[in-house]
């Protein structure tokens, strides 16, 4: 499938794991172009997401680029048996934004980041390039088998970066009720998802 | 409006205020979503590690398999995109050091001798961990005489760069993580052994991942002005290599251990606070690593 010219297909989340995949094995071994392709096919994502949570735009980019920087120095370690590479990367990301914001913000801020978490509560858009249309009608379908109680519970967590305690004080709800609702919201969806 | 969520999907009820209340309670595989998704402090996160690195192998595997499937679903679900700035990529590609992980140790940068043993006083569940062990480990593949430390200054220098302007407790995704990365090894082996001061020390060993964690069951705190010092003992006779400290406070972490393939046992001593260049003998604890 590959030709000299285009980048391998990568128009369906499998053929993009399995492109993604290939190219952690390369960087391991200190593949710079891999990388870049690397770099190419996700920093979207990442940037996309660390800007959601971290808002700031420096403070994304900082984030983004550490977020390389350790899939350069440890794409090795990448383990195809323990999840998908985008996951793999998702995950360094999620939780270095959070490492962020949970550090680098004020109060203040995160008031802003609650606010900026509940904006769009339906569903994220799914760009054309990394996910199909399919993939992004079943998300769709499935966030709305959760109640809106456990949406709401999930993004503020995924988006605000918070804590469940914190969730439930701003929900003004009961701590063992907001961890009911993370745990069951995500294992309705990915239920629904079919994620295996 | 009621909250249909508890008991909804048929699980193990409700759920207490705290992480600690609901580790005791038995509810650890429960906390395998909120885990997931970071949704738990730094604190938490590391009781939550901490009890998932010693439990059965089988509540193990399974909190394993639901924290993987819940950042599936959480990738596939929030996937929002943004155009980074155009010469971010350039600016990441000018700082990228030599590969730390890469498959040929000598093709790393010149190593400079250095440092005691206080550059490992950490348990290794922060992300800098893993360059230190990665340098430990290859500074035994080609080691110098005892006591003399060979250290990857220019890899140490680069990590430090790349994890700047983040603090203790920001090691990274567990899958990177070579705690959990040996506790879920399929060739992981446990044994527990006496200390001599009381309690036990657990120690799982992972030949497919070359290391081993440490756990210390009721061991008591090292007496004042000590610590417990950590060794391998390599196979060939040479002096050991001191693995790192464990004070009071690191005591209650698993301590992961990297580059065990030459080694032939681990010891415990206890030494001044600082740490030795060689054993205090006798030990006070030691496990052969023998498969």
């Amino acid at each position: 499938m590959d030709t000299p010219d285009a980048p391998a297909v990568t128009d369906t989340p499998a053929e993009l794991s399995q492109r993604l995949a290939v190219l952690l094995g390369q960087i391991s071994q200190g593949d710079r172009a891999a990388f870049a392709e690397f770099y190419q096919l996700t920093s979207r994502r990442v940037y996309g997401m660390a800007r959601r949570v971290l808002i700031d735009a420096e403070l994304s980019e900082d984030t983004t680029q550490e977020v390389f920087l350790q899939v350069w120095q440890n794409a090795g370690r990448f383990d195809p048996a323990a999840g998908s590479p985008l996951s793999w990367l998702m995950t360094i990301s999620h939780r270095r934004a959070v490492d962020r914001v949970r550090s680098a913000q004020s109060a203040t801020d995160r008031e802003a980041r609650y606010g900026a978490s509940t904006q769009d509560i339906d569903h994220d858009t799914v760009s054309d390039e990394v996910g199909s249309r399919l993939e992004a009608e079943a998300v769709v379908r499935c966030l709305g088998t959760l109640t809106e109680t456990q949406q709401e519970s999930v993004r503020l967590a995924y988006y605000g970066g918070l804590t469940y305690r914190e969730v439930a004080e701003r929900l003004n709800a009961a701590v063992p009720t907001i961890k009911s609702r993370i745990r069951d919201g995500l294992i309705r969806l990915k239920t629904c998802l079919g994620v295996s | 409006m009621t909250d249909m969520d508890n008991g909804r999907t048929g699980r193990s009820g409700a759920f207490g205020d705290t992480v600690a209340a609901d580790l005791a309670s038995g509810r650890a595989l429960d906390l395998a979503e909120l885990y997931a998704l970071d949704a738990v402090t730094d604190e938490e996160r590391r009781a939550i590690e901490e009890y998932v690195a010693t439990a059965p192998a089988a509540e193990r595997a399974s909190f394993f398999e639901r924290v993987r499937q819940s950042r599936e679903t959480l990738t596939r679900t929030f996937t929002v995109e943004e155009e980074p700035p155009a010469d971010l990529f350039d600016r990441i590609a000018a700082q990228l050091p030599s590969q730390v992980n890469g498959p040929d140790p000598t093709a790393a940068p010149s190593a400079t001798s250095a440092t005691s043993v206080t550059d490992q006083n950490n348990p290794r569940l922060d992300g800098s961990g893993d360059e230190l062990a990665k340098a430990r480990q290859r500074r035994e593949e080609r080691r110098r005489p005892a006591g003399t430390r060979r250290w990857l200054a220019g890899i140490a220098a680069a990590a430090a760069i790349a994890l700047g302007g983040v603090g203790v407790g920001s090691y990274i995704a567990d899958q990177n993580n070579p705690l959990n990365q040996v506790v879920r090894a399929d060739d992981v082996r446990e044994a527990s052994v006496p200390v001599a001061a009381g309690g036990t020390a657990t120690v799982l060993v992972s030949s497919s991942k070359d290391a081993l964690v440490v756990k210390m069951n009721g061991v008591p705190a090292p007496p004042e002005g000590k610590v417990y010092q950590m060794w391998l003992i390599p196979k060939d006779g040479s002096a050991p290599v001191s693995q790192g400290l464990m004070d009071a406070e690191a005591l209650s972490k698993p301590a992961v251990v990297e580059g065990i393939a030459s080694a032939a046992s681990l010891g415990i001593t206890v030494e001044p606070v600082g740490g030795s260049t060689s054993p205090t003998l006798p030990t006070v604890a030691a496990a052969s690593l023998g498969a």
